[in-house]
């Protein structure tokens, strides 16, 4: 299993998505939720919520298999699930879909195909939030694989329909875009490093509510070719979950910033430090980042690509970190 | 909506795929019921689901809704070896193929991330692009290219009653596989494309 995302919904709740399978990119790979109750402090057994069947009979065309989900809220409040999936070829083939559920993960809409490319509309991913444009459109970061690697940022309607768009980056070196937006008009973008060393995390800024970005620039931490999370608590730091290495997926690491990502601390280790449980397969990713209405802090990732792991911290003890 | 999108898509590749059959198996050699014959069996074979999907539905799985120049050409492919009679020009086909070469030219190496330009994102409602639009399908009309006129008049129609999924413009004008048919016969030679008689054999 791989890839969570999630968010809070009513009655104290959190609801989170992944997709499992077999092995990655196979087509017994559906998508699965579970949910969490804040108050209780447990998970609800998983339960399938896409399958590859289900899709392909929805959408009307064949499909190979199913990938990253995304999940958040359009405009309208309801909880909108954007899935990868694949009719030809690798994740370069990919394309996104859109459900939209009215009574909080319970039932979903058939899934809609956004259409984001001109070249057969493949080579379009997900992987960071989606985020409310003033107007209500949605903003849904994405990325394309299809001979270069660069990322951008669809505008959605509200019935899910792609109506524009804004390039993020361009080139081969620069994919998963996770945008934070601080205001109206200021926001700040984190992506995931492909390029050639040295492996750091990019990040790019708008000051005109995403009309324009500047370029994509190197920052001081790591990245070793994998995704970060990263959301902006209320009143104040901005966090960043990452693979605080160059070449390896081992720590997982939480880093703070009171300036809006100029300058960072590491405030703690999740994964890697000496006395933390090894995977089987020692890689710790796809971290997913998000603070509930009370405050807390939650993260999910990828634990040994056989578990998703979820943490939770409150603003006393991030506070309270070196 | 997202029914009748997904039939309008599905009735565009099931198209292509009768065009393509027809095409490479050069049906107007046969004799006429035999024609009919083949092409009714082909039509079945295109919508009719084989396990979960048509081959329909697996081609546009593979290739997405096709836009209105593929359709206009499948359409005409599939009436000429029919009846054997040719529907379009000689000189229209080349202008649309001229046109639709240099709008791939333009659109996709951009669309493939090499720059911080996109001209894909004009297509989603751009005055300057719908402006350029018009201008070329106003010379294509004094120019009497009625072909030309035709695909863009079919693909506006389209596109602002959103039959596709797409609300950008330039899915209903182009998509690649129509741009590699116009960059192959514009380089190929030219006795590969000649046009077929108007008499049945």
């Amino acid at each position: 299993m791989h890839s969570a995302t999630a968010a809070e919904i009513s009655g104290g709740r959190l609801i989170a998505f992944w997709y499992g399978g077999s092995r990655e990119g196979a087509s017994d790979v559906a998508l699965y939720s579970s949910v969490y109750s804040l108050a209780q402090n447990d998970w609800s057994p998983e339960r399938v919520v896409v399958t590859r069947e289900f899709a392909q009979k929805h959408l009307r065309r064949s499909l190979r298999k199913l990938g990253n989900p995304v999940v958040g809220r359009d405009s309208k409040g309801r909880l909108c699930l954007y899935f990868v999936s694949v009719s030809v070829g690798g994740w370069a083939g990919s394309a996104v879909n859109r459900m939209v559920s009215e009574d909080e993960g319970e039932t979903w809409s058939p899934p809609r195909r956004l259409v984001a490319s001109p070249f057969f509309n493949i080579s379009t991913l997900v992987k960071g939030a989606p985020l409310l444009f003033s107007d209500g459109a949605v903003g849904l970061p994405v990325y394309h694989e299809l001979l270069g690697k660069f990322g951008e940022l669809l505008r959605l309607d509200a019935e899910g329909h792609a109506i524009g768009k804004t390039r993020l980056s361009w080139g081969r070196s620069s994919l998963q875009p996770v945008i934070v937006a601080r205001s109206d008009k200021e926001a700040v973008g984190f992506m995931r490093y492909a390029g050639d060393p040295p492996n750091r995390i990019l990040m790019l800024r708008t000051g005109d509510g995403g009309v324009h970005w500047n370029p994509p620039a190197k920052t001081a931490l790591p990245n070793p070719n994998a995704a970060i999370g990263s959301v902006l608590l209320s009143g104040g730091p901005l966090l960043l979950a990452f693979n605080n290495a160059e070449e390896n997926r081992e720590d997982l690491s939480l880093a703070l910033s009171q300036d809006f990502g100029n300058t960072w601390r590491i405030v703690h280790r999740f994964e890697g430090g000496a006395g933390s449980a090894q995977a089987p397969v020692p890689e710790y990713s796809y971290p997913w980042i998000m603070q509930d209405r009370a405050g807390d802090v939650h993260v999910l990732y990828t634990w040994g690509r056989s578990r998703i792991k979820h943490v939770r911290f409150n603003r006393v003890w991030l506070e309270g970190r070196p | 909506m997202n029914s009748a999108n997904a039939t309008l898509g599905l009735l565009g590749c099931g198209l292509a795929s009768l065009a393509a059959v027809a095409t490479a198996i050069r049906l107007r050699r046969l004799p006429v019921r035999a024609r009919y014959a083949v092409m009714l069996a082909a039509a079945l074979a295109a919508f009719v689901p084989i396990g979960e999907l048509s081959i329909a539905a697996y081609v546009r799985g593979a290739t997405g809704d096709l836009s209105a120049a593929t359709l206009v050409l499948a359409g005409a492919a599939c009436f000429t070896q029919v009846t054997g009679r040719a529907l379009i020009g000689h000189r229209d086909k080349q202008a649309l193929c001229w046109l639709l070469a240099l709008a791939a030219a333009f659109l996709y190496p951009f669309a493939l991330g090499w720059t911080r330009f996109d001209p894909y994102a004009l297509g989603f409602g751009s005055v300057e692009f719908i402006t350029a639009l018009l201008l070329m399908t106003l010379a294509a009309w004094r120019a009497r290219l009625n072909l030309v006129v035709l695909v863009v008049v079919v693909a506006a129609l389209a596109y602002l009653l959103g039959a596709y999924e797409s609300r950008n413009l330039w899915d209903y004008l182009i998509d690649p596989l129509v741009s590699v048919y116009a960059l192959v016969r514009l380089l190929a030679p030219r006795t590969v494309f000649r046009q077929p008689t108007n008499q049945s054999p």
